[in-house]
């Protein structure tokens, strides 16, 4: 752990080494205003010259909360929140400040790269935008022409407010292989709820009495604005209960930590259902006008009992009836917290289906502390004409899950098809700033999917894992030197955001809309014509139905329309299901043959000998984003494995040595950590080391990737990948 | 006008170790890189009790820009004073950078700054204050575990926290009079 935890013995020890300092030209800002103090005996304001102050909005993560940048000399120096930003209720987190760190990072991609050595050699030649470009859509076009179209992948980040154009490139080319994070992400959760809603709705957490967080940890894995509002409001009446395997810092701050066997949260739930039907705490009224199926919930709900539930999950029967009944009782200002990632186990859609019947049978929908539908404020798209190809065959992944999403694909699904060429070649791979390398589970078989591929194209502002192994690698501007168009952000106060450039783009990198427009120009006139205009004219046309937007984000640097939540706009109106009305039971899955309530099903136990390895965040770090952040490397410059204490004792190991993770499909070697903080059958590591670029300095040789260990699982109905049910050995390095 | 003297009351329960005021300190108040270098931190506590019944707090702390500040008496050169609102400051002209000050202070807030050649640490961010801004670590915790103000002032927020609630301070037994609350 970095030392500024353990801030005591640090320090002392600096004290004996000679203080005799290396006093450079910089002179800190603290010092300079101290020193105007002591020469006025006064405090004065020390207006810098040419200081500016810019609204914009955080590009560290997903919640793109409001920043006013404070630039200094054509410098940024501090991001500051926007107070005005009700999202984020006015904060800025440790990525937030550090972004300062992202656009002065030594490590930055400055011009344009085409590889001189083998791929992942790490051999590179400087080209002008012109060649490097030049090359790429010849490349496109050459894939094209001996394959079809479709021959040529498109793996998007998303939340950098520009990937729409990034997208319009791949639908212009004619490519219908796109494909971003949802399958690695939330893909089941927002099945598994919309199959209920109709939607996937927000829990209003700020207002909620009781709330159940199951293995969405927001102290740790950030959500504006759940993880702030968590926590206890005036009198401290909220309770807190939290699900998950490891006693996180949302676990701390929890009334009650449950650490449930992994893969068995679904039995939880089911039995809470159980005890809420049988014990008749359900939403009577409720239940009979608002839902269709309750009557087929009843002897569906059964069997499943707290104490059957025990010998699942491990939590006492008698705290699932406590909680069943405390959590009805608080209804409707009650929630099971949906969450956000979804990837655990592979029937994850049905344990989300689970949750939100136990949601809709306490009545908690569209009401004050329950579940609340989305707005958003609306503005106008741009819409362009794209080209008409005849020979471009479907999704290369077409029909490898249930409800397959058109644009997002299912990640796993289609990188087997690449492999295995069917039913065609994809030979060609365009990335913007999503780092496959790093976030698909088995890295093994990425890099061999990339092998085949005929040529790679990365844009992204540093030297990613993927970038790394690529042909082409083209830099981006930073999100703190860009306008980009405006982002509505829908929740239950929604807002528009807002990105202006702080400072010019640095080097020679480029807005991804410039790349788009510049490429487009390459690939032909009519790709070229849907890119014709400026980002002046879109914005101006994103707000043509109401400038207002524009004006407030000008003077605030954020747009809304109400500062306090309306609830009930869904009631007497139909719901976006087939029956308009909430739907416990699915006929729309028995349709499809899944099953129309949630069955329990076992998972594989952990062998004798092995762990289940586990994934999670932690509040310092974005996916692999940030790991090389100067700042926030600082606050963990190595990940550890967890090992639980008494696990540990067992196989003789200790804290703090080095040791070898091995799963089927990889290994790793990192420091090991051992705690009382997660379960005895569990392994932990956090997400964003054992890179394989050495574009990233702070972290190259560090620590062990966990997508290099984790053995792809693939959720049938939605195409989310799995990542809990990976089995691993741990011995001494 | 009264005389203002500043002071932050945290609210540790709200703390959930994001550190965001740590880095924010970094960068508003050009503290240099180095995981010794530091204006404010976040101790996690030790966990209490065993798997599976635990529970563990997080300290926010910082310089207590205490009355009697002991890092004051030890300062040779008299870089270290005490400046409007109470603010221990050390002034970069006369600090000659001997380290005594860090040696002395109890809560271990100072540290050598490589850069400037003198010992620094928190101001409650003076140079935020004289513009009528609040300090860097206050306005930025997510949760709102610090509140910054004037306890001269009845009516200020820190003055009304103190009133409705009970509070401790660090090592009072040392008789520095700290000036960071910290709510029970
Ligand atoms: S939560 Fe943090 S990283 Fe995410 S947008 Fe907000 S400030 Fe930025
Ligand atoms: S910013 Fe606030 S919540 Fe985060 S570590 Fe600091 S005091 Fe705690
Ligand atoms: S008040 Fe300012 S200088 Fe002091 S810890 Fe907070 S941010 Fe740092």
């Amino acid at each position: 752990m970095s030392r500024l935890i353990d801030k005591k013995l640090s320090r002392r020890r600096f004290l004996g080494t000679s203080t005799c300092a290396l006093a450079t030209a910089t002179v800190g800002s603290q010092a300079r205003v101290l020193k105007a103090l002591a020469e006025s005996g006064e405090v004065t304001t020390s207006k810098v010259a040419g200081s500016k102050d810019v609204f914009t909005a955080c590009g560290m993560c997903v919640n793109k909360c409001g920043v006013i940048a404070r630039v200094r000399d054509g410098r940024i120096h501090k991001l500051d929140p926007n107070p005005d930003y009700i999202k984020s209720r006015g904060m800025l987190c440790a990525r937030g400040n550090a972004g300062v760190k992202v656009v002065y990072d030594p490590d930055r991609l400055k011009y344009p790269l085409i590889r001189a050595g083998k791929r992942g050699e790490g051999k590179w030649r400087r080209a002008s935008w012109d060649e490097a470009l030049d090359l790429v859509a010849k490349k496109m076009n050459a894939i094209a022409e001996k394959y079809t179209r479709a021959g040529v992948m498109f793996a998007s980040t998303e939340g950098t407010f520009q990937e729409h154009f990034f997208l319009q490139m791949a639908e212009c080319f004619g490519s219908p292989n796109t494909v971003r994070h949802p399958t690695l992400c939330l893909s089941s959760n927002i099945q598994g709820f919309s199959a209920t809603y109709g939607t996937f709705p927000t829990p209003d957490v700020l207002n909620s009495d009781y709330i159940i967080m199951a293995g969405a940890n927001r102290s740790e894995a950030l959500i504006t604005p759940d993880s702030i509002d968590q926590l206890k409001g005036d009198g401290g009446r909220r309770k807190l209960v939290y699900i998950d395997p490891r006693f996180t810092k949302t676990a701390a701050k929890a009334d009650e930590w449950l650490p449930i066997k992994p893969g068995t949260d679904m039995a939880f739930v089911l039995a809470m259902i159980h005890v809420i039907v049988a014990e008749g705490l359900y939403a009577k009224d409720f239940v009979e006008t608002l839902t269709v199926g309750f009557d087929k919930l009843v002897p569906h709900i059964k069997p499943y009992t707290p104490e059957w539930a025990e010998k699942e999950c491990e939590i006492p029967a008698r705290d699932i009836r406590r909680i069943a009944r405390e959590f009805a009782k608080a209804a409707p200002k009650a929630v099971f917290y949906p969450g956000r990632r979804s990837s655990f186990a592979d029937d994850d859609v049905q344990l989300r289906r689970a949750m939100a019947i136990l949601n809709a049978v306490i009545g908690n929908w569209d009401t004050e502390g329950g579940l609340v539908p989305n707005s958003k404020i609306k503005l106008q798209k741009h819409d362009y004409l794209a080209p008409w190809y005849d020979d471009v065959p479907e999704r290369i992944d077409k029909g490898s899950a249930v409800f397959l999403s058109e644009k997002d694909g299912s990640w796993t699904a289609m990188r087997d098809r690449i492999l295995a060429g069917k039913p065609y070649p994809v030979k060609g791979m365009m990335i913007y700033k999503q780092n496959v390398v790093m976030s698909v589970p088995n890295r093994a078989k990425t890099l061999k999917m990339m092998d085949q591929m005929d040529f790679i194209c990365t844009i992204d502002i540093t030297m990613s894992d993927t970038a790394w192994y690529s042909d082409v690698v083209l830099p981006e501007a930073t999100y703190l030197e860009r306008q980009d168009p405006l982002e509505s952000l829908s929740g239950i106060l929604p807002v528009v955001a807002f990105r202006q450039p702080c400072i010019e783009a640095m080097f020679e990198s480029k807005p991804n809309l410039w790349i788009m427009q510049n490429l487009a120009k390459r690939l032909g006139s009519e790709i070229a014509e849907t890119f014709d205009f400026t980002m002046d004219d879109l914005i101006h046309h994103q707000v043509s139905k109401n400038p207002k937007i524009l004006k407030d984000l000008k003077s605030n640097g954020v747009h809304y329309m109400k500062v306090l939540p309306t609830y009930g706009l869904t009631r007497g109106k139909r719901l976006r299901t087939k029956t308009g009305k909430i739907e416990i039971y699915s006929a729309n899955y028995a349709k499809k043959g899944l099953d129309p309530l949630p069955v329990y099903t076992k998972h594989a136990e952990v062998p004798a000998g092995k762990f289940r390895l586990l994934v999670g965040r932690n509040a310092y770090f974005t996916h692999w984003t940030t790991a090389n952040n100067a700042y926030l490397h600082e606050l963990m410059p190595e990940n550890t494995l967890w090992l639980n204490t008494t696990s540990a004792k067992k196989l003789g190991l200790i804290d703090g040595q080095k040791v070898k993770v091995k799963s089927p499909v990889g290994e790793g070697t990192l420091k090991l950590e051992v705690t009382d903080k997660i379960r005895p059958d569990c392994v932990y590591m956090a997400h964003g080391f054992g890179v394989l670029s050495k574009g990233q300095s702070l972290i190259y040789g560090v620590g062990a990737c966990d997508a290099a260990l984790i053995e792809e699982k693939l959720e049938p109905i939605s195409g989310n990948v799995a990542m809990h049910q990976t089995f691993v050995e741990v011995s001494p390095a | 006008m009264k005389k203002k003297r500043y002071a932050i009351v945290l609210d540790t329960r709200r703390c959930i170790d994001c550190k965001a005021c740590t880095v924010a300190c970094k960068a508003e108040n050009d503290v240099p890189l180095g995981d010794d270098k530091f204006r404010n931190w976040v101790s996690e506590e030790p966990l209490r009790g065993r798997y599976p019944n635990l529970g563990q707090s997080f300290a926010p702390s910082q310089c207590n820009q205490c009355e009697n500040p002991p890092c004051n008496s030890v300062c040779p050169t008299s870089a270290t004073g005490i400046t409007a609102g109470g603010i221990v400051t050390v002034n970069p002209d006369k600090c000659i950078g001997c380290k005594y000050c860090m040696l002395a202070c109890p809560y271990d807030a100072r540290y050598f700054n490589e850069e400037t050649g003198v010992i620094d640490k928190c101001t409650f961010c003076i140079q935020r204050i004289a513009v009528g801004r609040i300090p860097a670590c206050v306005e930025t915790c997510p949760t709102k575990v610090r509140t910054f103000g004037d306890l001269n002032d009845p009516n200020s927020e820190v003055s009304l926290l103190l009133a409705k609630n009970r509070y401790r301070v660090l090592k009072p037994e040392l008789g520095t009079k700290p000036f960071l609350f910290y709510l029970i």
